[in-house]
């Protein structure tokens, strides 16, 4: 991740660096995302969150070569998976990375399917495309894919169709499909959105049980703190294109260095029956990104903003081990800055904590 | 970020200026839409103007309006009139004509001309031309006549005279036979035959006895003129009553800016009736029909249970019929008395065969809205049925019945040509676009205006109507203004 | 399916009775009767009518005496022709009707699934315009003109070349099959194009195609398995229809280019009033056009796993 903890020469499993992705529209061209850089490490899983149209989609899309361009644009940034360059290509070394190297799971399981394919020939197709097996061994691989995802007489269902599957079985049969060439990351985009909450701790937790099995590294896309709470290692808020604010899971549910972070915080849900409070949404709406603010973002939404934060656009002030945020408030002229910060949200360490407690898988990688 | 970790105590920031960490006013924060709330008819006339082709389309069916309605006051020629002396004649066809007097046989043809051809016989071989010499006019060429003469070849024992409309290029090409002379004696030839203005190729080819053509050809280009006698000018009111003209002086037909038909009909005039017949068939048949439509979908709708059932069985048989081979039986069945135009029975049989698609249409259209959340929370807030019906229901299937009809109308103009032109449309006099293409297409290859406007009238308006259909379309999917 | 497809079939031939019992009341509709009032009729002929459609009986038993005829598979006998019957006349000039509307629709569907395809892979590119400015063409033009200008043209291009390229009018060889299917086809064609363009459209920006990128699927196979697989259904569900329009159109195309079909066999019947050659042409299009609905409907159901399962 930041060059802090790159005690190795070996780079990073995954490393983006300044990517900005625009889009032209007959109003202008929009900015969706303005400068993310990440790194992801084998085995663990980054959670990027933020809330709707904040870029994080467009960002793993970008990188998956997903994003269609025109109308959309790579206006800078780089990505390398393994050291190698995977920007404006889909190939590594003449191979589609894409299935192979890195799988991808999406929101809306019941649309992410073809509709007139079965499900075990939709499994089976990055084999035969990616290691040239046959149809049959592809297939009958499919139905061990499919079992592994826990779904039950997968001989059976894997020569049905995506109308006869369930949402949950077709999110699982999608990590299946995902992982059928056994990648070295998996990027589920917003994976349990449109799921029941039932279904979504499933999806869930074989998420998490393959991570260990085969020591996949997760991107995982959400708005969703409790998901991210379960399942994170290290986490970025992204904000208007921009990630605000980076650190460990601890540290963005313990130590938040943004008050957008705190916001986030404030406006989910706690389960835990103690900390009864009423849910503080975030006044106003996420800044035009036709025309960003030449400062900081978050400004017009910050309860403590300040003359400068409407001016400059606060640099990532580096607050802890791989932690930063970017926030005016961490400069050495404002006294008490991160109190001011963490003062927003003040019983929300214990939801935190409850929603991590009750996730054994948690408390495995902690 | 990542690469250039910033440290909190080494920050040099030009930005930095006295009081940057002072708290901000809070008005400077509230950021405002700017985006005007617009109703939905003024959500979709905005989207529509963004569409060029469909405000094209647009400006020209109102043209085509304009032309159906007002053309006939300013273009005062009675379509039914025939101009006899312009007969099929293209668009810019020359108009100027010589008066001539009226047709007299010419002399010439039947005056001796043995002498002459015995001088040929009886002069010395070298002196003989080996060819047809001279051939030329007798006098000026006009639409009257035509009147040929040459001067006799050795060994020739007849003449055959060709006429063509393209210079021929050698023997089998002289174009349309004409006649012979019958005689080696007789060497002029008068052409009497539909003569029309314009350039023509005359060739005189030598025969011998026994009627074979010889090789020996002689061609002549003749400019023809329009002619016309003084008296039938006087009739046709070209020149003024009382007014005297010269022989051989010009004078001008009517102006017909579209030429005439086979028939010598004014094409503009016939077009404009024309355009009223299609229009009205095409306007007020889709009218109806979506009218209809709209009532039964609607019953259908709201009454639902068995007899939306039943009613919706019996639109499913409907639209099972062939719908021109039933169109052509209704037209049979309803009958077209004498001085009937037809018109009526074709709007009635389209009405009865095509209104079972917008009722459709209509009846899913008001199950679907019924059954929609905000008619529910409505409901809920005491809306009466009035109210929903105005305020929900009518503005969620405008929209879509707007466009059912405007694409209905090209389909019916469609139809209407399509029956006029096997015969099974409108009854003659009475002329419609299609049965206007219905004449032309006989004289297709040697007058194509005849089928080239009136076809040119229906692909345009059919293609405006088209385009706009899909610009309503587009402006009034509700759906689509959350895309974008 | 085979459920499916046995209750389809009995639906058809409700319509079928439908379309025979409207033709009936249709044709004694006709001001003064024709079938009784007997105008341009030899008595010879006249006798056979009165046989065999019971002119003489009142008219519900007329309509039984019909709907009997019709179950025999009977349609009837000429009203101006002596000893000439519907069978006979549809047994003749049907299959001309039929190779050209099949030829038509093979290529209307052909072409329009291909053009269609490309216009929407070339989106917004000059294939697509020029493509979208011939299907607007297509749309707006009538039949009878195209009919009219392919012959016109292929006068000139036979009279410039100096022998003839194809047949201007006739039938009989194969060569006169092209130019009159490819007239009858067009604006079907442009229809197809058109849907298909925008069922490409959808389709391309749908999920599952983003699914099979993420995949990292070769672009042709995406292209062959997901995306036209899928954008070819509508396509297929509009063929009834599109069947229906050939066949009508073929009345204007067939009189134009002099081919003996059928329609242009009904389109001389319904000028002559030939009533009962009317009726029986009638019944038999329609019967054969919901036939064409149903099989259209089976084979949709054979394409598309959603109808087939269930």
């Amino acid at each position: 991740m930041t060059q802090n903890t790159s005690v190795t020469d070996e780079p990073p499993l995954l490393e983006v660096k300044d990517l900005k992705v625009e889009f032209d529209t007959y109003g202008g061209s929009v900015q969706a995302v303005r400068g993310v850089s990440f790194s992801v490490e084998e085995g663990k899983t980054l959670a990027i969150v933020g809330e709707s149209g904040c870029g994080k989609s467009v960002t793993v899309q970008t990188l998956m070569g997903l994003v269609p361009m025109p109308p959309g644009r790579l206006k800078s940034g780089t990505a390398t998976l393994r050291g190698r360059n995977i920007l404006g290509t889909s190939q590594i070394d003449g191979q589609d990375f894409r299935g192979s190297e890195i799988g991808m799971i999406f929101q809306d399981p019941m649309t992410s399917l073809n509709p007139t394919m079965t499900i075990g020939r939709q499994i089976a197709e990055p084999l035969e495309v990616h290691r040239g097996w046959s149809h049959k061994k592809a297939f009958s691989r499919a139905i061990e894919l499919l079992e592994m995802a826990r779904i039950p007489e997968a001989e059976q269902r894997a020569k049905q169709y995506p109308f006869e599957f369930s949402g949950g079985m077709l999110q699982r049969a999608m990590i299946a499909m995902a992982i059928a060439c056994e990648p070295a990351i998996l990027i589920a985009d917003e994976p349990t959105t449109a799921l029941d909450v039932t279904i979504q701790a499933q999806v869930l937790d074989l998420m998490g049980d393959l991570q260990q099995d085969h020591g996949t590294a997760i991107i995982l896309i959400t708005h969703d703190l409790g998901v991210v709470a379960r399942m994170a290692d290290e986490v970025a808020v992204m904000y208007a294109g921009q990630i605000v604010e980076r650190g460990s899971v601890d540290d963005i549910f313990y130590r938040s260095a943004h008050p957008y972070t705190v916001g986030l915080r404030a406006a989910m849900p706690s389960n835990d029956p103690s900390a009864r409070r009423s849910l503080i949404p975030i006044e106003g709406s996420p800044p035009d990104l036709f025309s960003p603010p030449t400062g900081c973002a978050y400004a017009a939404r910050c309860p403590y903003a300040m003359k400068i934060c409407s001016t400059s656009e606060p640099p990532p002030f580096v607050v802890g081990q791989d932690h930063f945020g970017k926030c005016w408030l961490h400069h050495e002229e404002v006294a008490g800055g991160w109190e001011k910060i963490l003062s927003g949200a003040p019983t929300l360490l214990t939801g935190a904590k409850m929603a991590r407690a009750s996730s054994p898988l948690a408390e495995n990688k902690s | 970020m990542a690469d250039q970790p910033a440290s909190v105590s080494s920050l040099p920031d030009p930005a930095l200026q006295m009081g940057a960490f002072e708290s901000m006013q809070s008005e400077l924060r509230v950021q405002t839409l700017t985006r005007p709330s617009l109703s939905y008819w003024q959500d979709a006339w905005q989207r529509l103007k963004a569409n060029k082709r469909a405000i094209l389309s647009l400006y020209i069916i109102i043209a085509m309006l304009l032309f159906t309605v007002f053309g006939p006051l300013v273009w005062r020629v009675d379509p039914a009139e025939q101009d006899l002396l312009q007969v099929s004649s293209a668009p810019g066809a020359e108009r100027s004509a010589i008066i001539v007097a009226p047709y007299s046989a010419w002399d010439a043809l039947e005056a001796p001309q043995i002498a002459d051809a015995q001088d040929a016989d009886a002069a010395a071989p070298a002196s003989v031309p080996v060819n047809i010499t001279d051939l030329q006019l007798a006098e000026t060429a006009t639409t009257q006549q035509v009147r040929l003469e040459w001067q006799p070849m050795a060994g020739a024992a007849d003449y055959a005279v060709y006429r063509n409309l393209v210079e021929p290029t050698g023997p089998g090409t002289f174009g349309l036979p004409l006649g012979t002379t019958g005689s080696k004696e007789t060497r002029r030839y008068e052409d009497l035959l539909d003569l029309r203005p314009g350039p023509l190729y005359y060739s005189v080819v030598a025969m011998d006895a026994l009627g074979h053509e010889l090789p020996q050809s002689k061609t002549l280009r003749v400019n023809v003129a329009n002619a016309i006698t003084l008296d039938e000018a006087a009739d046709r009111q070209l020149i003024k009553p009382g007014e005297t003209r010269e022989l051989g002086s010009q004078v001008n037909f009517a102006l017909h800016p579209m030429g005439t038909d086979y028939l010598g009909r004014d094409m503009l005039a016939l077009l404009m009736q024309g355009a009223r017949v299609s229009l009205f068939i095409g306007i007020a048949a889709p009218m109806l029909f979506v009218l209809f439509g709209i009532v039964y979908g609607s019953m259908a709708g709201f009454i639902g249970g068995r007899t939306d059932q039943l009613m919706m069985r019996f639109a499913d048989f409907v639209v099972a019929l062939p719908f021109l081979l039933f169109m052509i039986l209704f037209k049979i069945a309803f009958g077209i008395g004498p001085g009937e135009s037809g018109i009526i029975p074709l709007i009635v049989a389209m009405v009865v065969l095509l209104w079972p698609a917008t009722a459709r249409l209509v009846r899913g259209q008001i199950l679907q809205v019924r059954e929609e959340a905000y008619v529910n929370a409505a409901r809920l807030l005491g809306a009466k049925t009035g109210y929903l019906v105005l305020r929900h229901m009518i503005p969620n299937t405008m929209g879509v019945i707007l466009v059912t009809l405007t694409f209905a109308i090209p389909s019916a103009i469609f139809t209407e040509a399509f029956l006029s032109f096997i015969g099974m449309g409108v009854a003659a006099p009475t002329a419609s676009w299609g049965s206007m293409s219905n004449d032309g297409i006989k004289s297709m290859v040697t007058h194509p205006h005849e089928l080239f406007f009136p076809a040119l009238m229906i692909s345009i308006t059919v293609l405006a109507f088209n385009l706009l259909g899909d610009g309503l379309r587009d402006a009034l999917d509700a759906k689509m203004r959350s895309r974008e | 399916m085979l459920l499916y497809a046995l209750k389809r079939l009995i639906q058809g031939l409700i319509t079928v009775w439908f379309i025979a019992t409207a033709t009936f009341l249709a044709m004694h509709a006709v001001p003064g009767d024709p079938l009784s009032g007997a105008k341009a009729m030899t008595p010879e002929i006249r006798k056979n009518l009165e046989a065999k459609y019971g002119l003489d009986k009142p008219v519900s038993q007329q309509y039984l005496i019909y709907m009997g005829n019709l179950a025999h598979g009977d349609l009837g006998i000429s009203f101006t022709q002596k000893n000439r019957e519907v069978n006979d006349i549809i047994r003749e000039h049907f299959p001309v009707s039929a190779t050209l509307g099949i030829m038509a629709v093979v290529f209307a569907g052909l072409g329009g699934t291909l053009f269609g395809a490309l216009t929407a892979l070339y989106r917004n590119k000059w294939p697509d315009t020029v493509i979208m400015i011939a299907v607007i063409l297509g749309i707006s033009v009538p039949s009878f003109v195209f009919a009219a200008f392919a012959q016109l043209a292929m006068v000139k291009i036979n009279g410039a070349i100096g022998f003839s390229l194809l047949p201007v009018a006739g039938w009989g060889s194969v060569s006169h099959i092209i130019m009159p299917s490819l007239v009858l086809g067009l604006g079907t064609m442009a229809y197809l194009t058109r849907l298909m363009r925008s069922s490409m459209l959808e389709i391309i920006s749908s999920d599952y195609i983003r699914t099979a990128n993420a995949k990292g699927l070769p672009p042709t196979r995406i292209f062959m398995k997901h995306e036209m697989r899928n954008a070819v259904m509508p396509v297929v569900t509009v063929l009834g229809p599109a069947i229906a329009a050939i066949t009508t159109g073929s009345f204007v195309v067939e009189l134009v280019f002099a081919i003996p079909g059928l329609g242009r066999y009904f389109v001389q019947a319904v000028q002559q009033l030939d009533y009962t050659v009317i009726m029986g042409t009638t019944v038999f299009f329609g019967a054969f056009l919901v036939l064409m609905v149903i099989l259209v409907d089976l084979l949709y159901g054979f394409i598309d796993p959603r109808v087939r399962v269930s």
